[in-house]
């Protein structure tokens, strides 16, 4: 295998993705408008770090060179687009607005007609692009009560919405996933936002062909729901079309992720994490989506054609479990330069439920539901942990030829922090080292990255006896 | 009889005398951990439900190190004592999937110490027809696997039998609840959450004569001497009566209480009907009061200003155990609902082993001071 330096093209490609960026917020901004874009500006005061794009940017191509720089920049401007195009539905589409929890399928609102807003979303991408965007956030929360020890993530989206800062929906519609922190904001927003709000209710075990019904019967209520409280109304056929189109997406991901498997891997990190996380949480069965997901995997066939190393001197191959480090999302640019560590997969990406079967009304929402009961964390934090939790992470290691499992260990995530005891044993009955990095997901007052780079640091030397590459 | 002493005697050991005598008379004892669990099942003929406790505790080292520092101290103290063998007496374990960390109890405890007997029920997260119908499946379940373990009798009539004995024995806690709350109560808060956890935490079939003399003991007791303030106390799982003693000592007397571990709504009769399951489903899925239940916080903040009125509470004191994410996001949102309503309110956090106890002493003497009593 070779590996490529940075050179003239990868700086032009990186100037094209910045220029595509700014395009896609100069669209939004002429659409709307001077005045009234400073008006919506000041009213969702966090656009101004959403804005900030680019500076991510810079920052994830940073020493990357190539097809596997071009697709992380690919990816992530793929992101911005859908941004805008959310941040637009907002605007004009507000009559239809719906806020939505993370985890429920945006396929069945989309089909309804519907525009969403998903709450937790700023928690996810502010503090990726600005590290402490979402700090006065948390602070707005804790002033009002909510305890500083509950998940950041929905400890954050309480702060927005105590700040009043999340557009004016129709309805609010949230579920038990993926915990009781997650679970519990929804009580809050809902009373913040002083609208009808439905929740759906996932069974803690989800395997059985009882909980398949009880969950499709939920969310056959929840469109019952929303039709009743909102103007949206279901199209089966278009649901049966953005589900086709969303098995398309899976198909892609799948030979995808057969192409990672390879040492080294031609493809990694954001590339493989980020376009799942968004495309198949906040666009699935968009045409946008099948186009990016495909060019990432003809970027990725590219490289393992050329026996190109995504990483250059890929030396260890991690799995991250647990969300990525979002105030340090850069750690794996650092990681890859420092150590020669390439993140192959991680848990928010991984499932083993792809596919919707479309045969029917029934059999479509079945799927969706096993979609949502066997994806990334609400899969994880339910179930008995023999059953799911460590049978995927070993899987997983065995299936992607891993060296090594990084927990993200967020102090917040509880699921996560009750596990580590037997994790620590079972791996090291199976031989497979385990770091887990303590710190906070968006909060960097609790670990900052300077922290969370000598927590890997030591485990790479000590442990797994790494020498620098930068050294 | 000095209530608080044989009481206190009594909670002291999590093998207390009476379940050594119901042992020794070949009844089989079988832990529970959560409001969700039907204790009423594990009451037929041959079994009896415990409560499990952790009374004592000095400390989590062992559990720290499998469930974290960040999980709820009751959660871990379980695990604690479970890996200090003290639960061995118990023949099984019953969990309900009600929240996180009891969750991850589970977990923790089946690669750990799995108990003779284990099962984590599937409680949902709702209470219309569906979940109702879901978690009737789910005690149909247990009840089989009871049965098919221990060889005891599940069948409709036992079943019935169970909730009539339940009924009945909560009617008399019902009614030396009742006492608390007259213009001059004759016991106080503390001696009747001894009575409920003991309830909860010993063989109710020994434990009816000693409530019945109680009863009609307390129906000729004089009055409580005066005290400053009537509270109400709103929270979770507290099963440690020393901690109401604390706010007592300060002059706040307990008129009632809404905890998970308390008189209000645990207490109340099961429907005696033909489908016993079907009743007990119900009963446990709609009678327990838990943030857990995602839709039904209007009704749970709406009980409390209630029950404050009913009892003429001059505040409410809401306690929670630290890391509690359903009570500690709740309690927020219930500390401005009750504020609103006009009510005094206190909010507090605690650990399961009672500590901080000057600190508890001079927060309430604040709040009942603040309230110009």
């Amino acid at each position: 295998m070779e590996t490529t330096k940075p050179g003239l093209s990868d700086y032009l490609e990186f100037n094209k993705y910045r220029a595509i960026n700014l395009m896609h917020i100069g669209r939004m901004a002429a659409k709307h408008g001077p005045f009234d874009l400073l008006r919506d500006m000041k009213r969702y005061p966090w656009m101004w770090d959403l804005v900030k794009v680019n500076r991510l940017l810079q920052r994830l191509v940073d020493g990357r060179s190539g097809n596997y720089r071009t697709a992380v920049a690919m990816v992530l401007s793929g992101v911005v687009d859908g941004v805008i195009e959310l941040l637009e539905g907002i605007f004009y589409r507000s009559d239809r607005l719906i806020l939505h929890e993370d985890l429920l399928p945006p396929e069945i609102f989309r089909a309804m007609g519907l525009q969403t807003w998903v709450p937790e979303l700023l928690g996810i991408l502010l503090p990726m692009i600005v590290p402490d965007s979402m700090q006065k956030y948390l602070d707005a929360a804790e002033n009002e009560g909510i305890p500083p020890d509950i998940c950041s993530l929905p400890r954050a989206t309480i702060g927005v919405a105590m700040k009043n800062a999340f557009p004016t929906p129709l309805a609010v519609v949230s579920s038990n996933m993926p915990c009781d922190g997650g679970m519990s904001s929804y009580t809050v927003i809902a009373q913040q936002t002083k609208k009808p709000a439905y929740w759906v209710d996932v069974p803690f075990d989800f395997k059985s062909e009882r909980a398949l019904d009880y969950f499709a019967g939920e969310l056959k209520a929840m469109i019952a729901w929303l039709e009743e409280h909102t103007p949206g109304r279901m199209d089966w056929d278009h649901l049966k079309e953005i589900c086709d189109k969303r098995n398309v997406m899976a198909e892609l991901e799948l030979d995808i992720w057969d192409m990672i498997r390879q040492r080294p891997a031609p493809m990694a990190a954001e590339a493989v994490w980020m376009s799942h996380l968004w495309f198949f949480n906040v666009n699935p069965g968009y045409d946008t989506s099948i186009k990016l997901l495909a060019d990432l995997k003809s970027l990725t066939e590219k490289n393992l054609a050329a026996r190109v190393s995504a990483v250059p001197r890929e030396k260890y191959r991690a799995l991250l479990w647990n969300p990525p480090t979002l105030h340090y999302v850069d750690l794996m640019v650092w990681a890859e330069r420092t150590y020669g560590v390439s993140l192959i997969l991680d848990s928010m990406s991984f499932n083993r439920q792809p596919f919707i079967d479309t045969s029917s009304r029934d059999a479509m929402l079945k799927s969706l539901g096993n979609i949502i009961m066997q994806g990334p964390m609400a899969r994880h934090t339910r179930g008995p942990a023999e059953m799911n939790y460590f049978p995927d992470i070993f899987h997983m290691v065995k299936h992607f030829d891993l060296d090594m499992v990084w927990v993200a260990g967020h102090i917040g995530c509880k699921n996560t922090q009750a596990m580590s005891g037997v994790l620590r044993e079972k791996c090291r009955d199976a031989g497979v080292p385990l770091l887990v990095i303590d710190y906070d997901l968006m909060d960097s007052r609790i670990t900052p990255k300077e922290g969370i780079q000598e927590q890997v640091g030591n485990f790479m030397e000590n442990i797994m006896k790494a020498r620098r590459l930068d050294q | 009889m000095d209530i608080d002493k044989w009481f206190s005697k009594l909670l002291d050991d999590p093998c207390n005398e009476l379940i050594q005598k119901a042992m020794d008379e070949g009844q089989i004892p079988v832990g529970y951990s959560c409001s969700y669990v039907p204790d009423v099942m594990l009451s037929v003929e041959g079994l009896f439900p415990i409560r499990m406790r952790a009374p004592g505790i000095t400390g989590t080292e062992l559990a720290d190190n499998y469930l974290s520092s960040v999980i709820c101290s009751y959660t871990r103290s379980l695990l604690e004592f479970a890996l200090d063998g003290r639960y061995d007496f118990l023949r099984g374990c019953v969990f309900a999937a009600s929240c996180d960390h009891l969750r991850r109890l589970y977990d923790n405890l089946e690669y750990l110490r799995r108990p003779g007997f284990s099962r984590i029920l599937d409680v949902p997260h709702k209470t219309g027809d569906a979940a109702i119908t879901w978690y009737t499946d789910e005690l149909q379940g247990f009840a089989k696997a009871l049965a098919d373990h221990f060889g005891c009798d599940m069948s409709t009539d036992s079943l019935s039998k169970a909730i009539r004995e339940n009924n009945a024995f909560n009617a008399i806690l019902r009614e030396i609840g009742e006492l608390r709350r007259s213009d001059h109560p004759v016991m106080t808060g503390t001696e009747y959450h001894h009575l409920v956890i003991a309830a909860n935490s010993s063989p109710k079939k020994t434990l009816l004569p000693i409530m019945e003399k109680i009863r009609d003991d307390l129906q000729s007791r004089d009055p409580l001497p005066p005290y400053r303030a009537r509270l109400l106390l709103v929270g979770g799982h507290l099963d440690d009566p020393g901690y109401i003693g604390i706010i007592e000592s300060q002059g706040g007397l307990i008129v009632e209480d809404r905890l998970c571990t308390g008189s209000y709504p645990g207490l109340q009769p099961i429907p005696e009907t033909d489908d016993p399951i079907a009743a007990i489903a119900r009963h446990y899925l709609t009678k327990t009061s838990c943030p857990r239940m995602m839709e039904a916080f209007p009704e749970r903040a709406e009980d409390i200003v209630y029950l404050a009125g009913k009892c003429r509470a001059d505040g409410v004191v809401i306690q929670i155990l630290k890391f509690c994410d359903t009570w500690g996001v709740e309690a927020a949102s219930f500390v401005s609902y009750i504020r609103d309503a006009g009510i005094p309110v206190l909010r507090l956090e605690r650990d399961y082993r009672l500590s901080g106890e000057g600190q508890l002493r001079t927060r309430i003497q604040a709040f009942i001071e603040s309230m110009g009593k």
